[in-house]
């Protein structure tokens, strides 16, 4: 096990940047996972730490080894990748045990890792069939066996669970968070998914357009998201957004509404802001700002309503179940504790 | 609903059986021929008859045993076919193969430039160059010698053997080649122990296509060679030709016999014929 150093990484295809200076650190055992929209350059990232892509200016360190120059089976890494990429001429044990006979290890040590893997993740009966005769959830499975019996000292992976059904999907999220807790081998994980970011990660990286907006523990992302972008990515449904003006204590909206604050900062009277409310902070309320129900998205543990105020749709999350028909008003209110404020011009959070 | 389903599958059925027939006619009809002499006493060959009266077995002994002034080198020839077939089938492989390799795989550079100079070779057609090729063959000496063929008939084939390997190879995720390299793959590892393997459908598909089409050379055969000991047995096929009473009768017996080859190989790799030639089509 190692950590992994990045150091104002850059990557460029020709003359066009697409990573712009990224600096992470990565803890010896720490399993980090590198989320954004596609195109924010989080594969390309993965790739230039698995050396399959150059790094065009900056340093990778693995362990205390800048490893820039080095091929990928010098780093000692391996990776998972999103198609599984399964030998599939080969028997699930021929492809766990691939790495290993070419680097010529004694047979007797092959067979007692890759049984030892198999017994990790339940693929013991099916170390001689082929790819071809696995589901997806077991192919995913042997593709992390491959990693597992090589002891690498870090592991590489590339939204391994893209190609999975929803229920497949959050079965093996649970089980790669359950086998980094037993291996405790650092990880570099990409999704576009906040949500296996969410339940999986000791750290997120959040990436948009090369740069990395913030990073840190889930629920710090979660609570205080340094801008709109980060804000609007993490948790789900997403963030409510309304533009508006700071007025005594309350933000006057574009459409005339005055929506509620706890303490305005100081001096900011006048101030163009993004007011931002997570829809699950917003509960139904009496004497509060009056909303029409546009849609209401029972899903049994909760309900969904999206509304209208003041010309502007909303998305709410109640805990408790809603008899509202669309087109009815009900009272709405934010918590006036979890409401986040964003400077309008820079999106940065005040 | 369903027996209007039924009718429009007659229908097409139909349709198929309509050109299906003519076709299979176009094709069987010069095979039958080829038979019907090949099994006819050299009197009777020429009767008109749709089966001879009293078919005989005769000439394939006659043409086995060498025993007719035409064949007496029928068993050499052959050989010689054999061989230069089958070099010609190994050097397009070999070469193809790692060309398809290298631009598709390795993304050599140029490998594109490669791919439309491939393609180009074949706005020329190949008889054009057969008197060129003489030439050139002549220059470096290797006239008579059976390596001039060979090297003509993978000159001739190896472009579009590279072309298709290319096609066919990069239809394989690209993900297979980044996981060996993780896994510590050197190219050349790669190369055999992932690609080669991957490959064999396409490349069994490509050596049979290259097989043939040296067994079926006649023009620069005839150009290249000349030795009654070197030329391949469509040669020896088309000196029969030269003599003003033509045993047609064992001339069809030998055609018949050297039709036989292909027949059983395209039979033997029939499935990596078409899974060579739809390489790819459906998702692996």
């Amino acid at each position: 096990m190692a950590s992994v150093e990045i150091r104002d990484v850059r990557k460029a295809y020709g003359a066009t940047p697409v990573i712009h200076g990224v600096n992470i650190d990565i803890e010896d055992g720490e399993f980090v996972i590198l989320v954004g929209p596609s195109g924010c350059g989080k594969s390309t990232l993965l790739r230039m730490i698995a050396g399959l892509e150059n790094i065009t200016a900056g340093q990778i360190l693995i362990g205390d080894r800048v490893v820039n120059d080095m091929p990928p089976k010098e780093r000692d890494i391996a990776m998972v990748f999103q198609n599984y990429a399964l030998y599939p001429h080969m028997t699930v044990a021929d492809n766990m045990s691939f790495s290993l006979k070419l680097r010529k290890a004694p047979q007797s040590e092959i067979d007692s890792r890759v049984k030892k893997a198999a017994g990790i993740l339940g693929l013991e009966k099916l170390l001689d069939r082929y790819p071809r005769q696995l589901s997806g959830g077991q192919r995913q499975r042997v593709a992390m066996g491959r990693a597992i019996v090589r002891d690498p000292q870090v592991f590489l992976f590339d939204e391994p669970l893209s190609n999975l059904d929803a229920k497949l999907r959050v079965q093996m999220r649970t089980e790669i968070k359950e086998l980094h807790q037993r291996l405790k081998t650092t990880t570099v994980y990409v999704t576009h998914d906040q949500i296996e970011a969410m339940t999986m990660a000791d750290k997120i990286v959040v990436m948009h357009d090369g740069i990395v907006e913030q990073m840190g523990a889930p629920l710090d992302l979660y609570d205080r998201p340094n801008n709109l972008f980060v804000a609007g990515f993490i948790g789900s449904p997403a963030m409510n957004f309304i533009k508006g003006t700071i007025t005594g204590n309350g933000v006057k909206t574009d459409g005339g509404l005055i929506l509620p604050l706890g303490s305005a900062p100081a001096g900011s009277e006048g101030r163009r802001v993004v007011y931002g409310m997570r829809p699950e902070h917003i509960h139904l309320s009496n004497d509060s700002l009056k909303a029409e129900v546009v849609v209401v998205e029972p899903t049994g543990s909760e309900t969904q309503v999206v509304v209208k105020v003041g010309g502007q749709e909303l998305v709410c999350v109640f805990r408790e179940r809603i008899t509202a028909k669309p087109g009815e008003m009900i009272g709405i209110a934010p918590d006036l504790a979890l409401i986040h404020l964003f400077d309008e011009a820079t999106g940065k959070r005040l | 609903m369903t027996t209007a389903i039924k009718w429009r599958s007659v229908g097409q059925e139909a349709k198929l059986i309509l050109i299906g027939i003519p076709v299979a006619l176009w094709t069987l009809i010069p095979i039958y021929h080829l038979l019907l002499f090949a099994i006819s006493k050299k009197d009777t060959a020429f009767s008109g008859n749709l089966w001879p009266s009293h078919p005989t077995l005769a000439n394939f002994g006659t043409v086995f045993r060498q025993e007719h002034y035409f064949l007496n080198n029928f068993w050499l020839q052959f050989w010689n076919s054999v061989f230069i077939a089958a070099m010609t089938g190994a050097l397009v492989l070999v070469i193809a193969t790692f060309a398809a390799f290298a631009i598709s795989r390795l993304k050599a550079r140029g490998g594109r430039l490669v791919m439309n100079l491939a393609l180009f070779t074949y706005f020329i057609p190949a008889a054009f160059l057969a008197v060129p090729m003489y030439r050139t063959m002549g220059l470096y000496g290797l006239l008579n010698s059976q390596w001039a063929l060979i090297l003509a008939m993978v000159a001739i084939a190896s472009p579009y053997a590279i072309w298709v390997l290319k096609q066919a190879s990069d239809k394989l995720p690209q993900e297979l080649d980044e996981a060996a390299i993780m896994d510590g793959a050197s190219p050349l590892q790669l190369f055999r122990l992932v690609y080669l393997p991957l490959m064999m459908p396409s490349l069994v598909a490509i050596g049979t296509y290259a097989i043939l089409l040296a067994w079926n050379e006649y023009l620069y055969a005839f150009l290249l060679l000349s030795k009654d000991t070197s030329i391949t047995l469509p040669v020896a096929l088309g000196n029969f030709l030269a003599a003003d009473d033509s045993p047609w009768e064992l001339l069809m017996t030998t055609g018949l016999i050297y039709a036989l080859p292909p027949a059983a190989i395209y039979y033997a790799f029939r499935k990596y014929m078409v899974s060579g030639l739809t390489a790819g089509a459906v998702k692996s």
